[in-house]
């Protein structure tokens, strides 16, 4: 078997389709409504693509390709209309970034033979987690009226998952993926609580408590793996903002009021990152879109979207 | 009951209880009498080691590149306990005088069970899973889980109680590894055509096994 796999390998089953465009593009865009729009107008053949026969093409129907911008793209609240399938969506999106943590786990186990043996341990046992964690999500997948397959996959964990040196893979996945996942399952367990869903509440505490633990792994080796190279350590770091930037995807995750998934300070405190660290984090992720800019894009977006529809109406009946 | 509780100096100064010896309450059959002296012994969990750490790795390898969700999942767990037994087969080598450093404290016992391994490790293609599969719970861990056995069976039974319990229990996961392969085989080789890519697969790496004497060097 080969060692370093690329991302485009992951073997998957005919239920998963790939789309990686949206959210790299969703990290690079400014506060600028007709940039937003010209980015999302370009993508919507894919878009469109990626939806098809699934339950986000009504959706898309009705709203063109920004509806991420707006009907998932905001704060998961019970009450509200798509409540339901913005946390499908996000449960979909963490069984995929489960799937291949443990994907990236055991290729660090396999690309790394001559690595210390209680870094291999670790990844061994991070390997155990993550197999836990893709039954726990798609268990929750199911609880919550979903299915694997639903939506789009896109490999970007595993991106961080590839680098030829260890240090990079856990400053990568381990402090800065298994950061996001904080922000994100703490989100979770305030919505589940606004729920009364006591099932995925508690699901996802357990999960969470697992990702401290995998953050904890990732200061550790960071730390040993750059002991007396501080060019090593700079490399990790810069390694880790660059992930962090792109995890936070304009802003979506970040300290900001209009944050959609606001930042985890309690937890990542406890898993082990200083206050230096979380405050570096909320200036990296607070670049992007604001909320008002992505709402206002995603209305010209569905504008556009109907009159090319309705345009295509037309021409038919013409025809 | 009268007596002395605790001796005395002199012969007629014991105390009244009865004496047993060590191995009688209760009674106790082991003797002594073991195939291996601590020397070969460190040698044969170098190598079981060697065989653990190295599963470990390629099911750690193998995940990302097998499309059965089932299947990733279960060789998760499966990597972790490898890796337990690899952990506890090397805390065991300084107990039998064989050194501290973890990394270096497996062996293989030749060279052709090293390309043994690699064969087992091969498959790469995700149309593979069933040569994965076949390679670790058809032909790598029965094998292991006999050498286990075996272990337990000939060495002392008194003097190298450790490693009688370590191997116990790490067969006690093996079996269960081999048990969930099994199933997972069966599913998957739903076809004659299937059935007979497994069945070459296995023959073919049996012979290899065979040709360098297992995981330890010793069994033709």
């Amino acid at each position: 078997m080969k060692r370093f796999l690329q991302h485009h390998e992951l073997a998957r089953d005919s239920r998963f389709i790939r789309q990686n465009a949206i959210t790299d593009v969703m990290a690079q865009l400014p506060d600028d409504v007709d940039t937003v729009v010209n980015a999302f107008e370009n993508l919507d053949p894919m878009i469109a693509a990626g939806v098809k026969g699934g339950p986000l093409e009504p959706i898309y129907e009705a709203y063109g390709p920004g509806f991420g911008l707006s009907i998932l793209n905001e704060p998961l609240r019970p009450d509200e209309e798509f409540a339901e399938l913005r946390l499908r969506v996000r449960m979909h999106g963490i069984f995929m970034g489960e799937l291949q943590a443990l994907e990236g786990a055991g290729r660090t186990l396999w690309d790394f033979p001559d690595a210390p043996w209680e870094f291999k341990m670790n990844m061994a046992r991070q390997c155990w987690d993550e197999s836990r964690h893709v039954q726990i999500f798609e268990k929750l997948l199911t609880h919550a009226g979903g299915a694997v397959g639903d939506f789009p996959e896109n490999t970007f964990l595993f991106e961080a998952a590839c680098a030829d040196d260890p240090v990079l893979r856990v400053a990568g996945v381990n402090r800065a993926l298994e950061g996001l996942a904080c922000d994100v399952f703490r989100d979770m367990i305030n919505y589940a609580e606004k729920k009364g869903d006591e099932v995925m509440k508690q699901a996802v505490d357990y999960v969470l408590a697992d990702e401290l633990t995998h953050v904890r792994f990732g200061s550790e080796w960071v730390r040993e793996f750059t002991k007396d190279d501080p060019e090593r350590f700079e490399a990790a770091k810069k390694f880790q903002r660059q992930v962090d930037k792109r995890f936070s995807v304009g802003g979506t995750r970040s300290s900001r009021t209009d944050a959609v998934i606001p930042i985890a300070v309690e937890d990542r405190k406890e898993a082990g990152f200083t206050e230096q660290e979380i405050s570096e984090l909320a200036t990296i992720s607070a670049e992007g879109p604001s909320r008002a800019t992505l709402r206002k894009a995603a209305e010209i977006l569905r504008e556009r979207h109907l009159a090319r529809r309705a345009q295509a109406r037309r021409d038919e009946n013409a025809a | 009951m009268s007596g002395r509780r605790y001796p005395g100096m002199s012969p007629d100064e014991r105390t009244f209880f009865t004496p047993y010896s060590a191995f009688d309450i209760p009674q106790d059959l082991r003797e002594f009498g073991g195939r291996y002296d601590v020397e070969a012994m460190a040698r044969r969990v170098r190598n079981f080691r060697y065989a653990e750490e190295w599963a470990m790795m390629m099911v750690g390898g193998w995940i990302a590149t097998i499309p059965e969700v089932p299947v990733k999942t279960g060789l998760g767990k499966i990597a972790w306990e490898c890796a337990q037994a690899a952990d506890a087969l090397g805390k065991r080598l300084p107990e039998l005088r064989a050194g501290r450093n973890l990394n270096v404290a497996s062996e293989s016992a030749n060279e052709g069970f090293a390309q043994f391994m690699q064969a087992v490790a091969a498959p790469e293609e995700p149309e593979e899973t069933i040569e994965k599969l076949v390679g670790l719970f058809g032909v790598l861990k029965p094998h292991l889980l006999d050498a286990y056995e075996d272990n337990g069976l000939h060495t002392d039974q008194i003097t190298d109680a450790p490693t009688i319990e370590l191997l116990e229990d790490v067969a006690r996961r093996t079996r269960r590894h081999i048990a969930w392969g099994k199933e997972v085989l069966e599913h998957l080789c739903d076809t004659d055509a299937k059935r007979e890519r497994a069945r070459k697969h296995e023959a073919a790496l049996r012979a290899k096994l065979s040709a360098c004497g297992g995981v330890t060097g010793e069994r033709g």
